[in-house]
């Protein structure tokens, strides 16, 4: 017999002690795709409920959603993607919306200071004869805030926000100085959140706290956005620009106002 | 956008296939370390970490063991995490109130949450983790409350300083120490020195701190230099600020990647103004106690997600 040309077929039957584990583990594989189906299908749910909700809020079913108490909403802030931003149509409509609603001051911020180039130019050739006279508080940011219909429009961006911190930071000191030349001795710096609030009013980059924060873009987060201002403020990313819709706006305004702040009390 | 009606966009857990008790987990964790200047990513190959656990205080820590696999989610993609995780742990209170308990009880189990998110993070290869532990408004707190939570930060400083030294956790205290009772300021300092030298994780706890007030100090610190002629005044920017915040203590990564606020609030709240601009926001329901590995692997999951579908980091 040749051992070594040979293929000899063995047919080894499996033992029942490995058959199990294989069931087991068919059968957990099934549950786990089952567990899958059901939470992709909760999803779709979720969605599709969302959509609805979107539609019964656009046609003014929801009488919750109809009167907004917006008594808490002294300044709504929107934070735009730069990119996004350049979609002039779509930001000029959020801004009619954002009146339609009710909001009194807006605060429209791009990193870049795209919306400064485009809504800025806009909203100042429309509203050069006829702009409200600003107070002296507010002179210094006269050439960034408009009014518009009702409505007060601040637009800022990156330069307002940590570039505008640095120009306080050097106005402190000079302040710091003074008072030290003129008391005639050398004290170390001991500066107060007033003092740096003030300073930063001082340089133009003081403004209002926004109360709620919209987000549209693809990121979530606020890019940037002046960051002494945003101590309290609610966050709500929106999605993209080119998506918004009227009815997701209506009701994050309308969950801001059940909202309850302790301020960490 | 639909998914803004959410907290947070539904997760595609079509990929979502992990469990701990079904599926095996992945190898190795690879470290990166980011270039600052070419803003490029150098990998470096770094032999699958050895298995922490904050619980197993009898296993000896020894350089010369053999390292186990890393024990990392199978969806999770090491390259794609964030290296710097920050916390605002909300919702104690609350939970305490929910299940009729004492609102101590639920900072304890605050406390447990917080060693499990610590243990976590060490496994999957988190670089630093930032904790909100105390705010400077939280001083307006009944006294009781606030006395027991300045005693659960000194017993739970005496009580893991070992373990910080066996798991090779860098602890960075922020904030306004100077209101902080005596013992816990001196027992601060003494866990800061004592781990300084630790290289597995840094947890920065803020405690009595306020993103305003770190802001303001920044501004001092600047002032002082540019008196002692070190700087000068017209040359401030705001890489010189950023230097003077609290969290350059980790310089490597000082602004936190995501960011996870739990109990369903949205705001920051005082916490990492500046560090935060481009900081992912996640925000979730769930109260911090009950904030699980489930939680934590969402918020990575979405983080991860993000970045694979809006390509570079902003910054």
């Amino acid at each position: 017999m040749d051992l070594a040309c040979e293929n000899t077929w063995v047919w080894i039957p499996i033992p029942q002690k490995f058959q199990s584990p294989m069931i087991l583990k068919l059968i957990l594989g099934f549950c786990w795709y089952l567990l899958h189906l059901m939470v992709n299908l909760r999803h779709m749910g979720s969605s599709v409920n969302d959509l609805l909700f979107c539609y019964i809020i656009s046609m003014g079913l929801l009488l919750k959603h109809q009167n907004l108490q917006l008594d808490k909403l002294n300044s709504l802030a929107v934070v735009v993607d730069s990119e996004e931003a350049k979609n002039t149509t779509k930001i000029k409509q959020l801004l009619c919306w954002l009146s339609s609603i009710g909001i009194k001051y807006i605060i429209l911020y791009d990193m870049q200071g795209v919306l400064k180039q485009t809504i800025g130019t806009d909203l100042e050739s429309l509203t050069n004869t006829s702009m409200t006279p600003c107070s002296v508080i507010d002179a210094k940011m006269a050439t960034s805030l408009f009014h518009f219909e009702k409505m007060a429009i601040e637009i800022i961006s990156l330069s307002d926000g940590k570039e505008g911190v640095a120009k306080a930071a050097s106005f402190l000191y000079s302040e710091h100085m003074k008072d030290d030349s003129e008391i005639c001795y050398s004290s170390e710096p001991d500066f107060t959140e007033s003092d740096v609030a003030n300073a930063l009013k001082a340089t133009g980059s003081a403004g209002a706290e926004p109360d709620l924060l919209l987000v549209y873009g693809p990121a979530r987060c606020h890019l940037g956005f002046p960051a002494w201002r945003l101590r309290y403020t609610e966050i709500v990313h929106m999605g993209r620009l080119r998506s918004m819709k009227f009815a997701a706006i209506v009701k994050t305004m309308h969950d801001f106002s059940k909202k309850h702040q302790n301020y960490g009390k | 956008m639909l998914s803004s009606l959410h907290l947070n966009p539904p997760l595609n857990y079509a990929t979502l296939n992990y469990s701990s008790t079904l599926l095996p987990l992945r190898g190795c964790r690879r470290r990166t370390r980011r270039d600052g200047a070419n803003e490029s990513l150098v990998s470096t190959a770094h032999p699958a970490r050895r298995y922490p656990s904050l619980s197993a205080s009898l296993a000896p820590a020894r350089e010369e063991e053999e390292r186990e696999e890393a024990l990392l989610p199978p969806h999770l993609r090491p390259e794609s995490l964030p290296r710097h995780v920050a916390v605002i742990m909300d919702g104690n209170s609350r939970w305490a109130k929910a299940r009729g308990v004492p609102s101590s009880a639920g900072h304890e189990a605050g406390y447990r949450t917080l060693k499990k998110m610590v243990e976590l993070s060490c496994q999957w290869g988190i670089r630093a983790l930032t904790v909100f532990a105390f705010s400077s408004e939280n001083w307006t707190r009944p006294k009781m409350e606030v006395d027991f939570l300045m005693m659960l930060f000194e017993t739970v400083l005496k009580e893991s300083i070992g373990e910080f030294l066996r798991e090779g956790i860098r602890i960075c205290i922020i904030g306004d120490s100077s209101e902080l009772p005596q013992s816990l300021q001196k027992l601060a300092k003494e866990v800061v020195d004592k781990t300084k030298n630790n290289t597995q994780i840094d947890l920065i706890v803020a405690i009595s701190y306020s993103g305003r007030k770190e802001i303001t100090q920044a501004c001092q610190n600047i002032a002082q230099k540019v008196k002692d002629g070190l700087l000068e005044p017209e040359d401030i920017t705001e890489s010189h600020i950023e230097e003077e915040l609290e969290t350059n203590c980790i310089p490597e990564f000082p602004n936190p990647d995501l960011l996870i606020r739990t109990s369903g609030e949205l705001r920051l709240s005082n916490f990492l103004l500046w560090q935060s601009a481009y900081t992912e926001l996640f925000f979730t329901n769930t109260y911090w106690p009950d904030f699980g590995e489930a939680d934590y692997i969402e918020a990575l999951t979405s983080f991860q997600n993000r970045q694979r579908r809006f390509g570079q980091r902003i910054n």
